[in-house]
């Protein structure tokens, strides 16, 4: 589906980038949806503010189909692609059709539509959240048989909800028990919600160790949560840990712009200037 | 010294023969942080040039700093083994000579800073335009060279990447303080400073911040210049 084109650089097969006009035009039809898969990152990547993003966007989340396991699964790229994008254009009004498809019989657009209602900061959705969550992990954190995901995308339904910042202890309770799972790259994003939501700093040693996990995709992880969080007492470890310069970069981008909450004694200088010696 | 040559011949042969990702980063590493003493052993050169087309980011970054380590005696040997075809070797190779900040590497740090795919190299170069090595050079060539770092890193401020941007901010910054820009250029680069340091035209608080940071310094250490009478031709004088 997404054969002729690649996300991660921003090309078409041919190397071309297109124009935003170019994009609505893909956007809009119909005929071919690895066109229209394009085109809605493309929107989202460039935040586009054109009058017509958010209108075809929302109806490109409206292709979703029931899962066919045997087919289907194209328009539901579509709208993966349209979730993530309307998460980043900004605009609230698009918060009820996403709050919609946190109940799609699809994990992947439940993860997609989590992360940008966390993105929107919509408060809305922190029921549907933790009642996602509730079962805790022996259940909606179990793995499934079929595949290695688990029964939901816990990482992306902690994430939002550290995101939108409800602190009510309801909320607190149901992420707690995550913060223990069996898989590191959950328990780092239960902990990153937690620290987001309390501030305590019991919730950042786990992370902290994370970073010193022998598996990289993990540290990376942990990487990214601290940055989310901003925590700027993981100036040192962040500095320390194995991992490319390029992911401490935008951590520690993080502790800069989110860290003032958290420990004012660490300037915002003393981390920019760890950031200058990776470049 | 023949002790130190077999020691670094040794160190030589356990890169080449490292059979895992580890081995090969602690060979490089061991390698790397080797004296070289009067005379330097154009074969570890090689080997560390070599060591950053393997595709092992560990040892590569040891390599690199064991590059900039040994400074100019190793711009011709990772020149000469530029493969365009190899991306990675490519993209180390900048970075070292980013580090080394010597004037041969100016032709591929702009074009990299101009058109290289990966923000990390892009991000590099910059850095590396800021610190070049230009004080032995005659003035004429001086001034030259400086402007074509310049107008590098001007153009390196309408990247899309906030990173590079960030690393543009950097790069003027030292830029100023090191090579002593005459006052039209000082002006061109405060000027890009306070664009970048713009809520209205730079969207990432980061680089802002950075941007603005770089200004204040700038401006201190012209304040400080003026202040012990020693201001450059930028005191109009």
């Amino acid at each position: 589906m997404a054969g002729t084109t690649d996300p991660d650089t921003g090309s078409t097969a041919a190397g071309e980038p297109i124009t935003e006009a170019e994009a609505l035009q893909r956007l809009r039809q119909s005929e071919d949806q690895s066109q229209q898969y394009y085109a809605a990152w493309w929107m989202g990547r460039n935040r586009s503010r054109h009058p017509e993003a958010l209108p075809l966007l929302l109806a490109a989340l409206r292709l979703r189909r029931p899962r066919d396991p045997g087919a289907g699964v194209e328009n539901n790229g579509v709208a993966r692609n349209a979730a993530r994008a309307l998460g980043k254009l900004g605009d609230p009004s698009a918060i009820p059709e996403l709050l919609a498809c946190l109940d799609d019989d699809d994990d992947g657009l439940r993860e997609a539509a989590a992360r940008a209602l966390g993105e929107l900061g919509a408060a809305a959705a922190v029921p549907l959240l933790t009642q996602r969550l509730a079962s805790g992990p022996q259940v909606a954190g179990a793995p499934r048989s079929d595949s290695p995901r688990l029964q939901e995308p816990c990482e992306a339904l902690l994430e939002a909800l550290g995101e939108i910042g409800v602190a009510e202890p309801e909320v607190l309770a149901v992420i707690t028990p995550f913060s223990d799972h069996e898989r590191p790259l959950i328990r780092s994003a239960a902990c990153r919600a937690l620290l987001q939501l309390t501030g305590e700093s019991r919730w950042a040693e786990p992370l902290l160790q994370l970073l010193e996990h022998p598996q990289l995709q993990v540290r990376r992880a942990a990487l990214m949560d601290l940055g989310a969080v901003g925590w700027r007492p993981a100036l040192e470890p962040i500095c320390r840990t194995l991992a490319e310069n390029s992911l401490k970069l935008i951590a520690l981008r993080g502790l800069v712009e989110q860290g003032e909450q958290h420990d004012a004694s660490i300037k915002a200088e003393v981390v920019l200037s760890a950031m200058d010696s990776l470049l | 010294m023949s002790v130190e040559m077999s020691t670094i011949s040794d160190h030589i042969r356990a890169v080449q023969q490292a059979d895992s990702s580890q081995a090969m980063l602690v060979a490089t590493s061991a390698l790397a942080s080797c004296e070289h003493g009067e005379s330097v052993n154009t074969e570890a050169i090689s080997c560390l040039v070599e060591v950053l087309g393997f595709n092992n980011p560990g040892a590569a970054v040891a390599a690199v700093n064991g590059l900039i380590q040994l400074g100019p005696v190793a711009v011709q040997p990772i020149l000469d083994s530029l493969d365009p075809r190899n991306y990675g070797a490519r993209a180390w190779a900048v970075r070292a000579l980013a580090g080394i900040g010597d004037v041969r590497g100016l032709d591929l740090l702009e074009e990299a800073l101009a058109s290289d795919v990966g923000p990390s190299v892009r991000r590099a170069a910059a850095c590396g335009l800021g610190s070049l090595r230009l004080e032995t050079l005659e003035p004429r060539q001086r001034a030259e060279l400086r402007q074509r770092a310049l107008e590098a890193l001007l153009a390196g401020c309408h990247d899309g990447e906030w990173v590079v941007r960030y690393a543009v901010s950097v790069g003027l910054e030292t830029l100023a303080l090191r090579l002593d820009p005459p006052p039209g250029q000082r002006l061109q680069l405060l000027e890009a400073l306070a664009r970048l340091a713009q809520p209205e035209l730079e969207e990432t608080p980061v680089v802002r911040l950075r941007a603005s940071l770089a200004g204040q310094r700038l401006q201190t250490a012209a304040q400080a210049a003026t202040a012990h009478g020693d201001a450059p031709a930028a005191a109009g004088r």
